[in-house]
């Protein structure tokens, strides 16, 4: 148990991140719209008619000639305790004045000093006599990048200083916390907020979060686990479930992420402090922070510390009793009355969501401190939201099988316009096995008369199906699949009793991979309301079709030879170990039939070599469809992190070219890369009637709030029945497509009416929520790359 | 050799752990040994020192006094409570403030300390503030313990580098005899008793240097006499408070009401979640069967008790499950949180839904079964 470092002591406020790193969350300083001539003038569109808009962005001014100086300071002799540097600068307040920010080397002041080099003497504790010299290195405008960067230090500076409680990146209120015993829940109201460069200003852009905690420690999570699981399967239960959560620790205010559990070790185990003396846990918690641990039975968790700086990778060991749990589980989230009981207090609908906001303003507008910091720095905020207009554009019509529909755009979804209306393709089911328990047969059979009722509309040809009974052992489904399935079998249908993972992933494990059979799980449970049956049914008949690679409706796609392609990535957060990328690109013309594959990646490996071979096969399969390769090709990339955008440019677009350019020297489609944000910090509220609410679906924002440095744009797709509706960001990184920015906006709406297990408008284009599925299920359940035989199918919906 | 430095050949002496640790710990001892409730730090600068107090247990009241306002400004939100002392609320109440002023001015809010410590201060008074400070500490704030550190000069010729003082804005460094005898001085004005130690050992061969830091522990003699003593002095505030923090505590009513509520529904759910699975043992799956075989049970005595005492036993009738107060009152955490039945009674009522008697804890059946 050496080589552990043990967590301790606080993190100064500093122009670093916490932790040391220094990462561009807001991607700043990516300019691809400079290479981009079509957009250099206008990247706006036109289509639709005009919307009132408010948001949550509030301009930052400051005042005329306003300048940011920032300084080099050097020592002599070196000084190496940061602490001992910001000491010995101080005692010179008097030259360097009271406002300053200083992270050890660099520091900003809002005054320019009387020489562009100033020294100042200093002496230490011991003595010694050390010399300060202060360089004047830039003079920043309020604009520049790492001006941007400042001011989101002093904004959360301000926080602080308003008594906010930072837990992770945000800062929360911890005064009035809403409590939710049921669940031990507890719910902190908190913001979120960045301060960048858009359009025309630089503006705050602030959000109402909730943090979601635990009344609970790691200890206490365990002990339930192993009242629940029992000894056998207590330790994969407690890996499953505590792996990948964040930990608050009882003694510094700091969050760590679980990435590993040493059952080895306990709390009598020794580590290595920095000064090289052994200590056990036990004691250090007891000298430290006089915290005595009651249970030294107990493992130990591991969090790695990730360090930019050289690269140094060490681990930090946290004992399960001094750790709370912050943030949902997959299990919790999946616990339908859990999250109803939570949605009551974080779904808070427009207008209450920017009173929360208007009360941080007020916070901030009335402390006197933070004013005085505020003007000390020169800075002010309006403290009033910015209002635009935005362009709500038309609804699209739905075609299926010659039929045209409109649907109500304020609900977009067309599920009772389209009942009953043959498919575009219906893919019959001549041979078909239909599995359950006993204790499931009435269900079976309910399940199959109502398929009998809602088929024959739909244009699905559907025959009895070989009815199985087995008992609900996850070895026995397997060996009647082994048994009864033949390469014939269209589809395979299992009622499950319970949701129980092991037997699911196993089902599709062998279906997905030694067995290529599309197949559909069933919960007994979702079966078993007489009210709702005949809308599972439907349900269930439409996404069966889907899997064996029927179409079920269309929208106009006015352009021609063109191929669309959707990838998301799925992180294994419990091995951590593996990285899934899904990758979906249509074959047809009418964008209804999709090519499905994925990359199963491990640590260190690059996705986008996979990603390539995967583009390689889509053109390959598409010129097979239509016999010829496409002119135009939309690739719509889901799934990229804060600060990864430089990645994506720089080395995965010049990927997609090189691939291209593999296929023949002749070809050159006309290539457009969109990465696709779902998260994040904009929200968008129409003025409707003296009120706020929601914007309605197709509303596109393209101004005002975008970043004058990227071909970027926002749509608001999907209703949300409560809450705020989030809209979806597009930046267009790399553009040949000549299209105007207008029909680029439409075409991504457009997509977004494609995707079949919803009929209705969904917050991605279809390809990515596509890409998303498969990544999941194979992430969550497979484990490696489906069998090519499926390709063609929507098996994973 | 001494454990506690290393001399290097250049005669620079270092001491490890650093003596500021050495003096915190030596003061952290302090509060472990005669463990005051009520602590003021003098001269407090970074709060670092509080900040290792806040720690001690038996601490209910903190406070910090410093002359400048910007270096105590720094670092005091790290006396702030954390998360986790939202989540878990102690049961000690804990109340840290930092005042702005001076050690030459009295201000009531520096009545009725246990222990005042002045670590590494005297040396930063001017002329005119040493000559009022002992009639602040020692006359008006007048706690039953005072704690003073101190350089001592003797030791400064083992330093390197030292020119006149040890630091720039030191006004006198004493020898041992000036500070004993300061210090006798005080102590008899005051009717305190002094001893003296220190920290930082002086180099094997050299005891008669002293410590490198001189500590003076000054006890008052007799009980303060209360109210007569208290009449005289000035009751105008004249320091100015720059931080205060009340840490959530379960003496406050809300969080211990919060803390019950929380810990009584959990409870129940767990008896439900037992009783239900009891029920549904007979279903057809195998694996269930095995999965909930009897092993380390959380807890194992309790409901042991339950099958005894009929009347403790919980209950299904139509769609709810009753759960007995008496079961639930009888785990520890909340017989703990509680103390008596009634204070749980009291502190649910309105907030949990019972039976129509009021004797038990009544769930709905319909959350489980969703729950899967």
């Amino acid at each position: 148990t050496t080589g552990l470092q043990v967590s301790s002591g606080l993190q100064d406020l500093s122009l670093r991140d916490r932790g040391g790193r220094r990462r561009d969350f807001h991607d700043l300083g990516v300019n691809t719209r400079q290479a981009m001539v079509h957009v250099q003038e206008s990247k706006t569109g036109f289509s639709g008619r005009m919307i009132k808009l408010t948001t949550n962005h509030f301009r930052l001014t400051s005042r005329p000639q306003w300048a940011l100086y920032q300084y080099h300071v050097g020592y002599s002799p070196e000084m190496e305790a940061r602490r001992l540097r910001s000491a010995l600068l101080f005692q010179h307040e008097e030259t360097i004045g009271k406002t300053h920010a200083f992270d050890g080397s660099i520091l900003f002041l809002p005054k320019k000093l009387e020489n562009k080099v100033t020294e100042l003497f200093s002496r230490t504790r011991n003595g010694e006599d050390v010399k300060i010299t202060v360089t004047l290195t830039n003079e920043l405008p309020p604009t520049s990048p790492t001006c941007l960067q400042f001011y989101n230090i002093i904004f959360r500076r301000l926080l602080k200083m308003l008594n906010l409680q930072q837990i992770g990146r945000n800062y929360y209120n911890p005064s009035d916390p809403v409590s939710i015993p049921n669940h031990r829940l507890m719910v902190w109201l908190g913001f979120t907020s960045s301060i960048l460069q858009y359009e025309e200003n630089i503006m705050l852009c602030a959000d109402v979060s909730h943090k979601v905690l635990r009344g609970e420690t790691v200890l206490d999570t365990m002990h339930s686990i192993h009242s629940q699981v029992g000894e056998e399967r207590f330790r994969d239960t407690c890996a499953k479930e505590l792996i990948g959560l964040i930990v608050l620790t009882k003694y510094n205010n700091r969050t760590y992420r679980i990435d590993d559990i040493d059952w080895d070790n306990n709390p009598k185990g020794t580590f290595r402090k920095s000064d090289g003396s052994e200590m056990s846990f036990v004691e250090y918690y007891k000298k430290q922070y006089n915290i005595e641990i009651s249970d030294w039975m107990q493992p130990v968790l591991i969090s790695q510390m990730k360090r930019r700086r050289g690269n140094i990778q060490g681990s930090v060991a946290l004992i399960p009793e001094l750790c709370s749990l912050t943030g949902l589980t997959d299990k919790m989230r999946n616990d339908f009355n859990m999250m109803k009981d939570l949605a009551i207090h974080t779904r808070l609908p427009p207008e209450q969501r920017q009173r929360e906001l208007g009360r941080l303003l007020s916070y901030i507008q009335k402390d006197d401190n933070v004013q005085k910091e505020l003007r000390n720095w020169g800075l002010s905020f309006d403290y009033k939201s910015v209002s635009f207009t935005g362009r709500v554009v038309q609804g699209e019509k739905i075609f299926q099988s010659g039929t045209m529909f409109d649907y109500n755009p304020q609900f977009a979804d067309w599920t009772k316009e389209t009942r009953g209306v043959p498919l575009i393709r219906a893919v019959p089911m001549d041979s078909w096995l239909l599995i359950y328990t006993r204790r499931n047969y009435d269900v079976a059979n309910t399940l199959l008369q109502s398929l009998f009722k809602v088929t024959p509309s739909m244009g699905i040809r559907m025959n009895k199906p070989n009815m199985i009974e087995v008992d609900d052992r996850t070895e026995t489904y397997l060996r009647v699949l082994q048994q009864r399935v033949t390469p014939d079998t269209n589809i395979v249908v299992c009622i499950l009793s319970s949701s129980r993972k092991d037997k699911y992933d196993a089902i599709k494990k062998y279906l997905c991979t030694d067995c290529p059979i599309p197949s559909q799980c069933v919960l007994a449970r979702t079966l078993s309301k007489p009210q709702t049956i005949m809308t599972v049914a439907t349900k269930i008949a439409l996404q069966m079709n889907c899997k064996m690679g029927g179409e079920l409706w269309s929208v106009e796609i006015p352009l021609k030879q063109v191929m669309i392609v959707g990838i998301d990535c799925y992180h294994d957060t419990v091995s951590g170990k593996q990285s899934i990328a899904g990758f979906v690109a249509s074959l047809n013309q009418p964008v209804t039939r999709w090519f499905s594959r994925c990359v199963v990646q491990s640590r260190g490996q690059e996705l986008v070599d996979g990603i390539k071979a995967c583009l390689q096969t889509a053109l390959r399969n598409w010129s097979k469809w239509n016999k010829c390769l496409p002119s135009r090709i939309f690739v719509y990339r889901d799934g990229v992190g804060d600060g990864q955008l430089n990645t994506l440019v720089n080395y995965e677009v010049p990927q997609f070219l090189d691939c291209l350019k593999s296929i023949g020297t002749d070809y050159s489609p006309r290539l457009t890369v969109i990465v696709v944000k779902k998260r994040v910090g904009a929200r968008f509220f129409a003025e409707i009637g003296g009120g706020l609410k929601n914007p309605p679906p197709g509303t596109v924002v393209d101004t005002v709030v975008t970043r004058p440095e990227w071909y970027d744009f926002f749509i608001v797709s999907q209703t949300v029945k409560n809450g705020c509706v989030a809209p979806t960001h597009y930046n267009v990184i790399y553009d040949t497509s000549q299209l105007k920015p207008d029909h680029v906006q439409r075409l991504t709406y457009k997509l977004c009416h494609m995707y079949y297990n919803w009929s209705g408008i969904i917050r991605v284009p279809a390809p990515c929520q596509y890409a998303h599925k498969l990544a999941f299920l194979v992430g969550q359940s497979i484990h490696r790359e489906p069998n090519l035989m499926l390709s063609d199918r929507l098996y994973y919906l | 050799m001494d454990k506690n430095f290393q001399e290097e050949s250049t005669q620079i002496i270092k001491f490890e752990p650093p003596l500021y640790k050495q003096r915190y710990q030596f003061v952290k001892d302090l509060v472990e040994k005669y463990k005051p409730k009520k602590v003021a730090d003098l001269g407090c600068a970074d709060c670092s020192l509080l900040w290792m107090l806040k720690f001690c247990s038996c601490i209910e009241v903190l406070a910090g006094l410093d002359i400048c306002a910007n270096v105590m400004k720094e670092k005091m939100h790290t006396l702030s409570p954390l998360p986790v002392d939202y989540l878990q609320p102690s049961e000690r109440s804990l109340t840290v403030t930092l005042h702005h002023g001076s050690v030459a001015h009295k201000d009531p809010c520096m009545l009725g300390f246990d222990l005042v410590t002045c670590i590494e201060l005297i040396e930063h008074l001017e002329e005119s503030e040493l000559k009022k400070f002992p009639e602040v500490v020692f006359g008006f704030m007048a706690p039953s313990m005072v704690v003073i550190s101190t350089p001592n000069s003797e030791f400064n010729p083992l330093l390197s580098k030292v020119m006149l003082y040890r630091h720039p804005d030191h006004k006198f460094e004493w020898s041992q005899a000036q500070f004993q005898s300061w210090a006798l001085e005080t102590a008899r004005c005051y009717d305190y008793s002094v001893e003296f130690t220190g920290v930082g050992h002086p180099p094997t061969g050299m005891e008669k240097v002293g410590f490198c830091t001189q500590i003076g522990v000054f006890v008052r003699k007799y009980p303060q006499t209360g109210d007569s003593l208290q009449s005289e002095k000035p009751t105008e505030a004249v320091y100015k408070t720059v931080f205060k923090a009340v840490y959530p505590s379960l003496k406050d009513g809300k969080y211990l009401q919060n803390a019950v509520i929380s810990e009584v529904i959990f409870t129940a759910q767990i008896i439900k979640h037992r009783l239900m699975l009891k029920r549904e043992e007979s279903g057809d799956d195998p694996e269930r069967k095995s999965k909930f075989q009897p092993s380390m049970d959380c807890f194992p005595d309790y409901l042991g008790k339950l099958v005894v005492e009929k009347n403790m036993e919980p209950f299904v009738s139509g769609n709810e499950v009753y759960i007995p107060l008496a079961t639930i009152f009888s785990f520890p955490k909340v017989n703990r949180l509680c103390g008596t039945f009634e204070k749980l009674c009291k502190l649910i009522a309105g907030k949990v839904t019972l039976s129509s008697d009021g004797s038990a804890v009544m769930l709905n059946i319909e959350h489980e079964n969703e729950e899967n």
